[in-house]
């Protein structure tokens, strides 16, 4: 875990890279889950700044 | 070494397993052998119950999907004279009159052209993108290869609006054109990175040797690297092929008439009151039969193909 | 994107550069790579930007002449507060699991059964692949005929060996069972892809491990579970993701099938996003339900590739 979180102070490539497909994948079940409108209304922007961070975080150093 | 393998499964393990697997395959290819079994029988054969497995072979599906006809009252019908051809008689004994061609033949070909079309185009572009990708650095590679990869991803719906919208202004809503370039555009990242993979299992040293002797780059690529690369780009045109032939979504959202495909146009076959059952069941077996052919003669690669390269074995 | 001048070559030893004739290999990758980045900027990406642009109007396609107004982020607002479609969203999920499930569990077992090795097992896998790449329009078409209430060939089979009359349900037809049957018609045609990124996954693992264990004396269910499985895992994840993308996305089988019905009860995201765009014309709106589809499946397919490089590098 401590691993895991000084490798994200250091921007590298792997947490981050773990942290936006969680994200990604959250916000994946947030949009389809049938319990809480809320999730769903909020499941779009969670998605888009997975993605987002993502594409931005792939490119940081391994 | 001990007496038996350990990975080697025992007789009865393969014995259930040879069983088990036949057992799935068989309920698997019902669904097939219906639609053609289907194809042969007459419109009340089809929809009678309990289904009929056994039953006299007719063409009438066929004749049916080649033309159209109308039902003239009796007296009409026993007044004209005798049928000429296999065809008119097969129609009459229906009880109809043959009064054209149906449009079914347009739709084939329509299928036929627009098919190879976008399979030639989506190779000829692939081969050149897959050999710089594979052979030279290309800055942004991995980005490139996402983004190319990415596009085949989009849902077809949502491309849709803009691309209805874009022909509508260009003037290639339902051509053929149009439909080749879409259909090139979703093969396009299929076909660079399936050729990548096969180019990338192509020693560089052939093509270094041909440039020592004297070959410009692009002749080394010509005359080394393609002949090379002809079963890879052979597997992948089938590949295009397929995918571009199966396509519905784009064909039944941009085209309505001149470049309409056959998968939009079969659902809409309908006969003489309510859907021809063995129409619609001759024009799919004469539509998928050809898959059918190629899938068994791209056994070898389909892995690579449905995993985009990634998988190999 | 890249610039496409920046698109430079540098592979090739600098004493072999100096001997190539005719045009550098900065110049051949350029041209190369150009035209097919070129169709897909003007195919792809250029549609998907105007896409953005219109989901902030109120832009309707078939009144071409009506003026257009900017509204801002009311479209997604709108969607995303919609309760029809967060319940078509929930209904795309309900699709999208149980096909998973079952193709999973059904291609899993086939893989598992395949890898016995036994005679003439690649001709049945040819057999079995079939379905799959056949057109999924022309085939679902088909299955409608299979489904037909009363007289369809699969309630004569259920009646059969259940002894449910046929006459008493209908699979496409109000009753429940409409969702049910789009997801055993994705099963029959999908299962064979999940079953042969198995086999491809159980034959990447060497027999050596499997003689290890055998020394170590485990037993075959643990043999199972601590080497067959984590072995076949990127593979079955990659399977996975992609059936996943794909039925997020699913249009044309479905749509045939039941067009969405009975009711909304097998109204999926695309079909529905279809009737708001080519039935009902609310371009705006719906080129907003677009870009909100698409970054799903954007987010789903980095994920995804990000899976293929991990298989790749086994």
């Amino acid at each position: 875990m401590t691993g895991f979180l000084t490798g994200l102070l250091r921007l590298k490539r792997g947490p981050w890279e773990m942290l936006a497909t969680i994200l990604i994948a959250l916000g994946v079940v947030m949009l389809m889950q049938p319990f809480f409108l809320w999730a769903y209304t909020w499941s779009f922007l969670v998605t888009l700044v997975g993605t987002v961070m993502f594409i931005i975080t792939s490119h940081f150093p391994e | 070494m001990s007496a038996y393998s350990v990975t080697e499964p025992s007789k009865t393990s393969k014995w259930a397993a040879a069983l088990l697997v036949t057992l799935y395959t068989v309920i698997t290819l019902l669904p097939l052998v219906w639609i053609i079994s289907t194809s042969f029988k007459t419109g009340p054969d089809s929809i009678s119950y309990p289904p009929k497995v056994f039953f006299d072979p007719t063409v009438e599906g066929y004749v049916n999907l080649f033309t159209t006809r109308t039902r003239p009252a009796v007296s009409e019908l026993e007044a004209l004279p005798p049928p000429e051809g296999l065809m008119e008689e097969i129609a009459r004994r229906q009880g109809t009159i043959i009064t054209g061609p149906s449009r079914f033949g347009e739709r084939f070909m329509n299928s036929v052209i627009i098919g190879f079309g976008s399979t030639a185009l989506s190779i000829i572009l692939g081969t050149l993108a897959a050999y710089a990708f594979s052979r030279f650095k290309v800055p942004l590679k991995d980005d490139l290869l996402f983004f190319i990869l990415s596009t085949r991803m989009m849902p077809p719906i949502a491309v849709a609006i803009p691309i209805y919208l874009m022909y509508r202004e260009l003037g290639l809503s339902d051509t053929h054109l149009g439909m080749i370039l879409l259909y090139t555009a979703v093969n396009i990242s299929l076909a660079v990175w399936l050729l990548k993979g096969f180019i990338d299992e192509i020693p560089r040293e052939y093509e270094e040797a041909a440039l020592i002797d004297g070959y410009t780059r692009f002749q080394a690529f010509r005359k080394v690297v393609l002949p090379q690369a002809a079963t890879g780009i052979a597997s992948t045109a089938i590949f295009c092929l397929i995918f571009a032939w199966n396509e519905y979504a784009f064909a039944v959202l941009l085209t309505s008439g001149n470049a309409q495909t056959a998968p939009p146009f079969i659902p809409t076959i309908i006969g003489v009151g309510g859907q021809d059952w063995p129409a619609v069941a001759a024009g799919a077996t004469l539509f998928l039969l050809p898959v059918m052919i190629f899938t068994i003669l791209l056994r070898k690669h389909l892995l690579r193909g449905i995993t985009f390269g990634a998988v190999r074995k | 994107m890249a610039n496409p001048i920046d698109i430079a070559a540098r592979g090739t030893p600098p004493t072999l550069a100096r001997k190539v004739r005719g045009l550098s290999d900065r110049a051949i990758a350029w041209i190369f790579v150009a035209p097919t980045i070129f169709l897909l900027l003007a195919i792809n990406i250029f549609p998907l930007i105007w896409t953005i642009r219109l989901s902030f109007t109120n832009y309707a396609a078939n009144k071409p002449n009506a003026e257009v107004k900017w509204v801002g982020l009311r479209n997604y607002e709108r969607i995303l507060t919609d309760e029809d479609i967060w319940s078509n969203m929930t209904t795309t999920a309900h699709f999208l699991i149980w096909t998973i499930f079952f193709q999973v569990l059904i291609g899993f077992t086939l893989a598992w059964l395949i890898n016995r090795k036994f005679k003439g097992n690649d001709i049945l896998t040819t057999l079995i692949v079939l379905p799959m790449m056949l057109s999924p329009a022309v085939v679902g078409n088909f299955w409608t005929f299979l489904y037909q209430p009363q007289i369809g060939v699969v309630n004569y089979i259920v009646e059969f060996f259940t002894g449910i009359p046929a006459a008493s349900f209908s699979m496409l037809g109000p009753g429940g069972l409409a969702p049910w049957s789009i997801v055993i018609v994705d099963t029959w045609m999908w299962t064979p892809f999940v079953m042969l990124i198995c086999l491809a996954g159980l034959r990447s693992i060497p027999d050596y491990i499997y003689e290890a264990a055998e020394v170590d004396r485990a037993s075959k269910w643990r043999q199972f579970w601590t080497i067959t499985v984590p072995m076949v895992l990127p593979f079955l994840m990659l399977a996975v993701l992609f059936r996943g993308i794909e039925n997020f996305k699913m249009f044309d089988m479905v749509n045939l099938l039941t067009g969405g019905g009975p009711g909304s009860e097998t109204l999926l995201t695309s079909i529905d996003l279809k009737r708001e765009a080519f039935e009902k014309w609310r371009t705006g709106y719906s080129s907003a339900y677009a870009i909100i589809l698409f970054v799903t499946v954007f987010g789903l397919a980095s994920i995804y590739v990000k899976a293929l490089n991990k298989v790749k590098e086994r």
